[in-house]
């Protein structure tokens, strides 16, 4: 169970382990509860519960009066499957292409627009790089493992 | 008698106008630009006109097709709640020639108190201590700044410029160095002149390390003109206040007596009618000064209500219908507290911002009271002022209020646009408000590199675990926004609501 977050410092990796009621990460660990909230185990014994939201990319997280913003980097945005290439992590269509060959990226940057089961997906760039090529434009179809665009470092 | 009222205002103080009127048995008719359509006080009126325009000119402020939109509903008055159109004499002046009542003073009134050169004339003709300076009533820009110079020297350093026309901190400059005087007067002419139309300034000296104190005055046709307290409004960021507190904290009975007196000489003086307030400097060395006055309701004046159990909008609404004011002698029990909601970010230079509210959780128990313009759902978009609502508390004291507030604070989730709620609770834990020795400087003072949240390293990793687990569980909820992404055709943060994302 591996999200990607972005933060000011850089993309944070995020690994859940799997508890018999919920999920924990560093200490804590949760629960849901029936009205969407989430009950909270701190790693200081103490409980909280937290609200959620997510709008677009970002889940909004409120917790004992602090709100939370975390943007959730795509699963499609960096691969282990192709070196440098970036690929679709669903079949679908492309619905728009936001850079050229030869473009300079930052971590972040969005590349591409999928439209996937009524859904968009956008595909950003997870290191800084310049893109060394783009094999799709927009209106064509991709299967789910095609590569989209490949990044070099 | 009123019967039928429309309010001539959005959001938040249309909202108190109209549940006020619906309490008093008083018909309502709202009005509204094309793009507040099905927002939250758009359903409270009995009546909704919608205003042909796409911009602020066109729509909220258009005397003609406000009134025309009255005489076709039957309304027989108007109510301007603050902002918009609330403080121009030609607006009440044409409500008025078109037989529908105006709820506030005057319209000669207003003219005397919004002109500020005029103003403090009035005010030391009748004998209310204004701010040491003077005014240059010169038209002729080089005569203006020959007269503003000499002025300066008798006026003495540091001083402040300020547009007689002005608000909102436009034309205002301070000044430190008589070196720097002329440049920073002609800087404020310009920007008067580009605001307003009017280029006259006036010099007041800068009284630093002063209380922002304002006293609520009621006057009704009935011979009785009174005031209500005092409200302390210090704390401001932008010269906009975000805190505001009645009793002040630091205030005496025989002070609130003479403020009192003083805001009440103040309304006599323009024969005054419906609810005011008369704003004062309170100097460190205990001497207060006539700053202005607010011909209209003003944004924090739930706080009196509360300490005062008086309803002024109802008040409002009886004396403009000619009945007698129902206020009794004045007592003021326990404390109370307001704090503005802004959409806002409060970590980079109070910057607006916008989004949906996807989730707008209030808080509740005893001594709360919430003053909001939006509700759950609702789109927070760049058209209009983004204050959102105001949080108010009352306790028996002070610390007890203050302890609430933060409750209340801690408890208030919204989620999906920026807001200045963390900012706010951090503020009740600054040491000028536990206190109360706050002044208008307070906030840049505390925070003179802006403010940063104070991190929370426990929670921060909780709420990371919180989304990791939200996005495996698969806890989206989905948000339909009713803006139809049309509003002037910038980028509409809502059309990305309904992606989901495997």
């Amino acid at each position: 169970m591996q999200h990607q977050f972005s933060s000011p410092d850089g993309p944070i990796e995020v690994s859940l382990t799997r508890t018999d009621s919920g999920y924990a990460l560093a200490g804590h660990s949760l629960e849901q509860t029936g009205d969407g909230r989430l009950k909270v185990h701190l790693s200081n014994g103490r409980v909280a519960y937290a609200h959620l939201a997510k709008v677009g990319d970002v889940w909004w997280v409120h917790l004992r009066g602090q709100t939370y913003r975390w943007e959730r980097i795509e699963p499609g945005s960096s691969s282990s499957q192709h070196e440098g290439g970036l690929v679709a992590p669903m079949p679908g269509k492309v619905l728009e292409v936001l850079v050229k060959t030869g473009e300079e990226v930052q971590s972040g940057t969005p590349l591409m627009v999928l439209e996937a089961m009524k859904m968009e997906h956008r595909i950003v760039a997870a290191k800084d790089g310049v893109v060394t090529a783009v094999h799709f434009e927009a209106g064509d179809q991709v299967t789910q493992g095609a590569v989209l665009l490949e990044l070099d470092e | 008698m009123i019967s039928k009222v429309l309010v001539a205002n959005r959001g938040e103080i249309a909202c108190r106008i109209l549940r006020a009127c619906r309490e008093a048995g008083i018909q309502t008719v709202a009005v509204c630009a094309p793009n507040d359509q099905g927002t939250l006080f758009t359903e409270m009126a009995d009546e909704l006109v919608v205003l042909n325009g796409d911009t602020i000119a066109t729509t909220y402020l258009d005397q003609e097709q406000i009134i025309q939109a009255a005489l076709s509903t039957g309304s027989d008055a108007i109510h301007p709640g603050f902002g918009f159109l609330s403080e121009r004499a030609p607006f009440a002046r044409s409500v008025k020639q078109s037989g529908i009542i105006w709820i506030g003073p005057s319209p000669e009134a207003i003219e005397q108190m919004g002109d500020k050169m005029t103003a403090r004339q009035t005010m030391r003709n009748a004998g209310v201590p204004v701010i040491p300076g003077e005014e240059v009533e010169s038209e002729d820009e080089n005569e203006a700044m020959d007269a503003l110079l000499s002025a300066s020297e008798r006026v003495g350093y540091p001083l402040l410029l300020k547009a007689s026309s002005g608000g909102g901190g436009k034309g205002m400059r301070a000044v430190y160095d008589p070196a720097d005087f002329l440049q920073s007067a002609e800087g404020a002419r310009r920007e008067a002149l580009a605001a307003f139309g009017d280029g006259r300034i006036y010099i007041e000296r800068l009284l630093n390390g002063s209380k922002h104190i304002e006293i609520q005055v009621l006057a009704d046709r009935h011979g009785r003109t009174i005031h209500l307290g005092e409200r302390e409004c210090s704390v401001q960021r932008r010269h906009q206040k975000v805190f505001e507190e009645a009793p002040g904290p630091t205030m005496t009975p025989e002070l609130r007596e003479s403020m009192g007196q003083a805001a009440i000489q103040a309304a006599q003086a323009v024969s005054y009618e419906g609810a005011g307030t008369v704003e004062f400097l309170l100097a460190p060395t205990g001497e207060f000064f006539f700053l202005e006055m607010n011909t209209r309701i003003q944004v924090e004046h739930p706080v009196t209500e509360l300490v005062t159990g008086t309803d002024i909008v109802r008040e409002q609404l009886r004396i403009a219908s000619g009945q007698p004011m129902s206020c009794g002698d004045l007592n003021i029990r326990g404390h109370a507290i307001e704090v503005r909601l802004y959409a806002e970010d409060a970590a980079n230079n109070f910057l607006p911002s916008i989004g949906p509210l996807a989730v707008f959780r209030p808080p509740e128990g005893p001594g709360i009271r919430l003053d909001t313009g939006v509700r759950e759902g609702d789109d927070v978009t760049p058209n209009y002022d983004p204050m959102l609502a105001k949080l108010i508390v009352w306790a028996p004291s002070r610390d007890e209020a203050l302890q609430r507030m933060r409750r209340a604070l801690d408890d208030f989730v919204i989620l999906g646009t920026t807001t200045n709620v963390r900012f706010l609770r951090e503020l009740c834990d600054a040491q000028p408000i536990v206190d109360g020795t706050t002044t208008t400087t307070t906030i840049d003072d505390h925070w003179p590199n802006g403010w940063k949240p104070i991190a929370v390293p426990l929670l921060e990793d909780a709420s990371l675990l919180a989304a990791a687990a939200g996005e495996t569980m698969g806890l989206h909820r989905t948000f339909t926004a009713r803006s139809d992404g049309e509003s002037q055709g910038l980028p509409s943060p809502f059309s990305t609501l309904s992606r989901r994302y495997p």
